[in-house]
């Protein structure tokens, strides 16, 4: 069996991965071109998106928004779990959208782009299996809409029910965010080969997607201080998902893209967590082979 | 009188604190010996020796005449050996230590290499360990060594500064032969066999401080010199080894990523080279970086620490 195909089945999870070396281009893949549930992935696209309406004039990213309290996507992170009015820049915004997946931030930032900008990026880049359809609150709202629970209070406990998890539409990947592994890492070789945007522009999102702050993913594999591991997650019920890239040492950089859908409905699941850095290892080792 | 002479009398009783017993060694009798010493004692104008009934003892003039008779009575000694392998026709000789794990290959290539370069003087090669050689070197016993750094020690000169960057050596069931490369951290909680720290004690402290840096803390280090039994341990399981390549069945060799271990090497000898030490120096470091895989020292890469905000100060 595929090595990497191995850790997937030992987590219990199905798995979708694609590797590429940012330099030369080689690849390992697994599943690489089906379609795949982005979660909150979808928000590096939309991240994309905003320096490229900065560097356009379209809008400033220093630019300072009002966040009310009153109207918040839910989360469990950044302004979605926090309390009271805020002011932040877009740029502000946009880091907590990326440092701990704040759903609020997210929601603000695409409001202010727009899906369709999003998407027409996409066909630019030549990633016409990506579309950002949804924005969180969307995907929330399907979740205990399709859960048949009053509210998103719920949401979370009725979601360990396999019977629910059955019928969510939010895990069909025709319905709401979708890709491809494959397009995933070509977005992010893009983005560190400053193709994505401008030379500033893609520098800004290496930042912003160095300074996530999740440890248990795609960053457990490579518990080597001089690896640096950037990347963004995506959650939903039984979905674990994350794309990043991985720089060595020596040079060698990786776009990894892994996402995993697995059997349990539990909340918690540390071993898929676990296999989607022991799987971006395996990938990345497969690539540095024959260096 | 003769001076280099009334020198090795005094430091045969140094040796021995006992008139009597330096007499027999010198297989002398007693009251000659006592006489050149007081012979020595006046041409220099000191005392050197404390005598009572029960024992004899350097004075401080006695004390800060040991290393430098011991220079003097070194130097003619050489001479000598130089000049009488000259007058007897004998081909000279050049005495070059070489560290143990050299490998038979490269030590036939360097003594072939000097052979072509100098096929008049005879290469005599010791195996020995830098601390050994910076000894050896120091005393005149050695002309040339090929030491690993860091070495601190006054009195040598150094040639060109070769490094190579060791791998790690495991056994063909270990897991972590499925990677490609393999990181130092990945190595934690293993056992390490290295070189013993009395023989190379730079570069072991070095070695360690790296691993610690890596992420690698050794859960038990056991120290050869012998590349066999080393690679026993490795064979075995029972131990990691850093190092080239090995062909042996059932070891694997793995590069480490980054190249986090830098062994450094280079020829020395005493301030004032001798004769061949030039043609061996040539010769050792064309033969190292040929056939031992070693390459001039460039700027060597800083460590880095990539920051992560789940693992950052205070996080």
């Amino acid at each position: 069996m595929n090595p990497v195909e191995r850790v997937f089945r030992n987590a219990g999870v199905t798995g979708w991965l694609h590797a590429v070396d940012i330099d030369d281009g080689r690849e390992v893949g697994l599943r690489a071109d089906e379609p795949v549930v982005l979660a909150s992935v979808f928000k590096v696209p939309l991240l994309l998106e905003l320096h490229r309406q900065a560097e356009r004039g379209l809008l400033d990213l220093t630019e300072r928004v009002g966040v009310p309290a009153a109207d918040r996507t839910s989360g469990g992170t950044g302004l979605a779990a926090m309390l009271d009015d805020a002011t932040l820049s877009l740029r502000d915004l946009a880091y907590l959208m990326m440092a701990v997946s704040d759903n609020t931030a997210a929601d603000v930032l695409l409001a202010r782009v727009g899906r369709e900008a999003v998407n027409t990026l996409l066909d630019g880049l030549g990633l016409t299996a990506t579309r950002v359809v949804q924005d969180c609150r969307d995907m929330l709202t399907s979740l205990w809409v399709d859960a048949g629970v009053a509210d998103q209070s719920a949401v979370t406990q009725a979601c360990t029910d396999p019977e629910v998890v059955a019928r969510l539409r939010a895990l069909d990947p025709a319905v709401g965010n979708r890709s491809t592994p494959r397009e995933m890492t070509g977005l992010l070789a893009m983005i560190w080969r400053d193709e994505a945007a401008g030379a500033a522009s893609c520098a800004a999102i290496r930042r912003l997607m160095a300074l996530q702050v999740w440890p248990h993913r795609l960053a457990s594999g490579f518990p080597f201080d001089d690896v640096a591991v950037s990347g963004k997650t995506g959650t939903l019920p039984t979905l674990r998902n994350e794309v990043g890239v991985v720089e060595y040492p020596d040079g060698g950089r990786y776009a990894v893209a892994v996402f995993t859908r697995s059997l349990s409905t539990a909340q918690n699941q540390p071993r898929a967590d676990a296999a989607i850095g022991a799987a971006a290892r395996m990938a990345i080792d497969q690539l540095r082979t024959h260096i | 009188m003769d001076l280099v002479r009334h020198l090795g009398y005094f430091l045969v009783v140094t040796e021995e604190l006992h008139f009597g017993n330096a007499a027999a060694r010198l297989g002398m009798a007693q009251p000659p010996l006592s006489q050149r010493i007081r012979r020595l004692e006046e041409e220099l104008g000191v005392r050197l020796f404390e005598r009572s009934s029960r024992r004899v003892a350097l004075t401080e003039a006695g004390r800060l005449l040991v290393p430098e008779a011991r220079e003097i009575v070194a130097r003619v000694e050489r001479m000598r050996d130089l000049m009488s392998d000259l007058a007897r026709g004998d081909a000279a000789v050049v005495r070059a230590g070489v560290p143990a794990d050299l490998g038979a290959a490269v030590l036939a290539a360097l003594i072939a290499g000097f052979r072509d370069r100098r096929p008049d003087v005879r290469l005599s090669l010791t195996e020995m360990g830098t601390a050994a050689q910076v000894a050896a070197l120091l005393e005149g016993r050695l002309d040339v060594g090929l030491l690993r750094h860091p070495v601190a020690a006054n009195g040598l000169a150094y040639g060109p500064v070769l490094v190579r960057h060791p791998g790690v050596l495991l056994a063909e069931d270990d897991e972590l032969t499925a990677w490609a490369t393999v990181h130092l951290g990945d190595l934690a909680g293993r056992d390490l066999v290295l070189f013993p720290r009395d023989a190379e004690p730079g570069l072991y402290d070095d070695t360690l401080a790296s691993c610690r840096r890596g992420g690698f803390v050794p859960a038990d280090i056991v120290c050869t010199d012998r590349v066999e039994f080393a690679l026993g341990l490795v064979l075995s399981g029972t131990a990691v080894a850093f190092g080239a390549p090995a062909e042996v069945p059932g070891v694997v060799w793995r590069p480490l990523a980054g190249t986090p271990l830098a062994w450094r090497c280079s020829p020395a000898w005493r301030t004032e080279p001798g004769p061949y030490v030039r043609d061996f120096t040539t010769v050792a470091v064309q033969v190292l970086k040929e056939s031992a895989g070693m390459v001039d020292e460039g700027v060597p890469p800083a460590p880095r620490v990539t920051p992560r905000p789940a693992t950052g100060l205070l996080a």
